[in-house]
């Protein structure tokens, strides 16, 4: 593990960088195409309020402004407008995404959306600095070494949270439920691999967790798949914890969905003239289970991208009950687009849909069963140990009703 | 007061100002919501000149690049009101983009009336919770009260809606039906309340009196005719007490409004002088504004005190600020919020709208109030709980009185304050001393600096 360890490293650099755009796969860049002449009025009258809009601003706005630092707030907002994965790249922050962030070696362990003018945290990776810190799926974030976040976009925000090792960042949060915003510092360090745990739970029944992928986690998660039912060949039912879990490349999820579905399908994409459109498949060879025991995926708001795509494909074939809250509806293909300053946009060009072509991008998986809530206005108990968590007393309870199907995978 | 340019008055609704304190989530950054707008009618006076050619060359190939590549299609004018929003972020924090929805909601709050069931309303740890309703409308009637939480809106679970989008549901036409359905402590179960919307009124002024001659006018917010309802309590004071021995200003948590209304209510007791002065980056934005003799409040010999505090911004600043470099009435509280900048409302050509901050105000003395405030002449205390459970306790407390209609301002304005209305109220206790004490013995003042 150790003398892998810079390799590795390398390769989960590349990997987060995908992500840092909140994608599941980066194309490669397409050229800039002549700037055309606006199609239609609604384009025309679109750029004349534009226009009348920044004129008014030069002219009025108490202070003399920059015309330059006016546009590129626009094209922020432009793009903001679409998603949030589309962002929009000065030239600095497009080099620094082609160069695929080396310079910044260490990172917080969180995965952020700029969303309706808000940075959120949608998902503290397990045992991260930022979870070490106490930040919780859900924060939403105020301030960033004591300046206020505004006019972000998800790209720069995630930024905001790499630098090198050791790197402290002040953060201020607002959560649900406290009276005041917090305060919490976050030492930044290199992510390391995913934890996965297992354990055994009353019954026969097994609970794995499954915190954030990376590039190796298909491989791991096969082994310890692989242990378990070795192991344990009377397995009675498996909970799957995929609950904050925002980090994992759609290359990653059908990786990993392939130990469970074979070579069925696993998620497809399509654009929106039916450009980009492909199917993703698992591969036989790669499945663990031949019968896979009755299966309850736990998933909530913090469950996106790589996550939601394994999810959606366990429970459109059938393989899985999901248990818990709606997921996010992270998963859009994006692409990067240069523009003449050397400047670039990320854009959403695609949608991801489920076996069944249920739409995952921006519309989110509903799972079939609702998990319990705290009474409204209770504050969230701090999190239990697994025997004690809640939804997964609430999954057992299901697989021990024999409620949740077995189905061969 | 410009001879090309017509003005108009803008006013925000205290129903707003719950909208804007609690939903906008940056707290304690923002004033306490509401700011000195004026309205500025009529399209743009030229046709605008082209953007540089760089600019809008890169501007020109993104909405194209949306147009092909996006995932779906977008309206362009919606992505074009991205892009101004966000040009208008790169600004100051009070300056921002209303879309023509927001922009026509902005109108109707400024009427002073709307049409809705008379209720302000607020996010409490996420729950859309009832502040207070407001007395005489369909929702006070109903029996709705302060802390109840709204769970349902005609049906519709209020978990995840925003407090604009609830305001926006809560609100239509008059004689329309709207359901809530409230969770309150003691209820077994959440409740369906059926009201019919109703034009509800709203006033940015309350009154009482004092025993011995005193008077009490609380302002709320400077919005529509608050300068016609304050010299209309006032004159009424001056009828029953003959003389009437003393006043006082209450713009404690008042967070502004219009700064005309500002300029009108401080020119209710001033006769002649600066009141206060902007200056912008053209001249257009350069004004000063002063007093006119004729008002009933302006003799000297009428004692005042304005009370203000931190949650006193904007409109409140100018009024107190001009009070008091005047030597007009004598400040106290708390040193005041200190916004002093000025922001025009812009309407675009599709009915959107920006709001931009266009000047800066200063007070008659040449003073800024941008992140200065205005400092009392005495300084009073409000009592300080000693943690948050404490201050809760303190709001909680308020409210249930208020509920009850025990609230100081509940009661008809010629209702006299009692001794225990005082006792809620320690540094309204202490401005009444002042006056039964007059005049004041004062610190010395520091020198301008």
């Amino acid at each position: 593990m150790k003398s892998a360890g810079l390799a590795s490293f390398c390769r989960r650099r590349l990997a987060l960088l995908a992500l840092v755009a909140g994608l599941c796969l980066t194309l490669p860049a397409v050229g800039p195409p002549s700037v055309p002449a606006m199609s239609g009025s609604d384009s025309y009258e679109a750029l004349r309020l534009a226009s009348e809009a920044f004129h008014e601003i030069g002219q009025k706005y108490v202070q003399p402004t920059d015309e330059g630092e006016l546009m590129q707030g626009a094209l922020r907002g432009m793009m903001n407008a679409l998603d949030p994965d589309s962002s929009y790249l000065t030239p600095e922050e497009y080099r620094e995404f082609q160069r695929g962030g080396r310079s910044a070696p260490a990172e917080a362990g969180l995965e952020l959306i700029y969303k309706d003018h808000l940075l959120t945290a949608v998902s503290v990776l397990d045992h991260g600095p930022a979870a070490r810190a106490g930040l919780k799926p859900g924060d939403l974030i105020l301030k960033i070494n004591g300046q206020l976040v505004r006019n972000l976009t998800t790209q720069e925000g995630m930024r905001r949270f790499q630098g090198p090792p050791g790197t402290v960042i002040r953060v201020q949060v607002v959560r649900n439920g406290l009276p005041k915003p917090l305060d919490l510092s976050i030492t930044l360090e290199p992510l390391p691999p995913p934890r996965l745990s297992v354990h055994l739970l009353p019954g026969d029944y097994a609970y794995v967790r499954l915190p954030y992928f990376q590039d190796d986690t298909p491989a791991a998660l096969a082994g310890l798949l692989r242990d378990l039912k070795r192991q344990h060949p009377a397995l009675k039912g498996l909970i799957l914890d995929l609950r904050n879990n925002a980090r994992g490349s759609l290359e990653q999820a059908v990786r990993t969905a392939s130990l469970l579905v074979g070579d069925r399908e696993v998620v497809s994409t399509r654009g929106r003239r039916g450009t980009e459109s492909q199917v993703y498949r698992g591969k036989s060879q790669d499945v663990v289970f031949k019968t896979l025991p009755p299966t309850m995926v736990l998933v909530d708001q913090g469950t996106a991208r790589g996550a939601e795509i394994l999810s959606g494909a366990l429970q459109d074939h059938g393989l899985a009950t999901l248990l818990g809250d709606k997921t996010f509806g992270l998963c859009g293909i994006t692409r990067a687009f240069p523009l003449k300053d050397g400047a670039a946009v990320i854009m959403t060009v695609a949608a991801a849909y489920t076996p069944k072509g249920k739409k995952i991008t921006g519309n989110g998986l509903t799972p079939e069963v609702e998990g319990k809530k705290p009474a409204p206005g209770e504050p969230a108990p701090a999190p239990p140990s697994v025997d004690q968590d809640p939804w997964v007393i609430q999954a057992l309870e299901y697989l021990k009703r024999g409620a949740a199907p077995a189905k061969r995978s | 007061m410009l001879p090309s340019v017509a003005l108009r008055k803008l006013t925000l609704l205290l129903v707003l100002l719950a909208v804007a304190g609690s939903a906008a989530l940056a707290v304690g950054e923002q004033p306490p919501a509401q700011e000195t707008l004026r309205l500025r009618l009529g399209g743009p006076s030229s046709s605008p000149p082209p953007l540089a050619d760089a600019h809008l060359q890169n501007f020109t190939q993104v909405l194209h690049l949306i147009e092909q590549h996006y995932v779906e299609p977008k309206s362009a004018k919606e992505v074009i009101h991205g892009a101004i929003q966000g040009a208008v972020s790169t600004l100051d924090p009070h300056s921002s983009f209303m879309t023509p929805e927001e922009f026509r909601e902005l109108q109707i709050e400024t009427k002073g009336k709307f049409s809705g069931i008379g209720i302000e309303i607020t996010m409490k740890d996420r729950i859309l919770t009832v502040v207070s309703p407001i007395e005489g409308t369909p929702a006070f009637r109903a029996g709705l009260r302060a802390g109840d939480q709204i769970v349902k809106i005609d049906g519709k679970p209020t978990r995840n809606l925003s407090l604009t989008e609830a305001v926006k549901m809560i609100r239509g036409p008059k004689g329309s039906k709207v359901t809530l359905t409230i969770n309150r402590p003691g209820f077994p179960a959440p409740k369906d309340f059926i009201l019919v919307r109703d034009i509800i009124p709203i006033r940015s002024v309350k009154a009482r009196v004092v025993e011995g001659g005193l008077g009490y006018i609380r302002v709320a917010n400077f919005q529509d005719q608050t300068d016609l309802d304050v010299r209309g309590y006032l004159t009424k004071m001056q009828q029953k007490f003959s003389p009437l021995k003393g006043l006082i200003l209450d713009l404690r948590n008042d967070p502004g409004g219009l700064l005309e209304q500002a300029v009108q209510v401080a020119d209710e007791f001033l006769s002649s002088g600066l009141i206060v002065y902007t200056q912008g980056r053209t001249p257009q934005q350069n004004m000063r504004f002063y007093a006119r003799p004729g008002q009933p409040g302006e003799d000297r010999s009428l004692p005042m005190v304005v009370l203000i505090n931190e949650g006193s911004a904007s409109a409140s600043e100018i009024v107190a600020g001009a009070l008091k470099d005047q030597k007009r009435a004598v400040v106290a509280g708390a040193k005041s919020f200190g916004k002093g900048s000025v922001q025009t409302i812009i309407p675009l050509e599709d009915g959107s709208a920006l709001r931009l901050t266009t000047a800066l105000y200063y007070t008659p003395s040449g003073r800024t109030i941008q992140d200065k405030g205005i400092e009392p002449d005495i300084l009073l205390k409000e009592p300080e709980p000693t943690d948050a459970k404490a201050l809760q306790a303190l709001r909680d407390e308020a409210m249930e009185r208020h509920m009850r209609g025990e609230g100081i301002t509940d009661k008809p304005w010629n209702q006299p304050l009692t001794t225990a209305d005082l006792e809620q109220d320690p540094v309204l206790k202490r401005a009444v001393e002042i006056l039964r004490n007059w005049p004041p013995k004062l610190v010395a003042q520091q020198p301008a600096s």
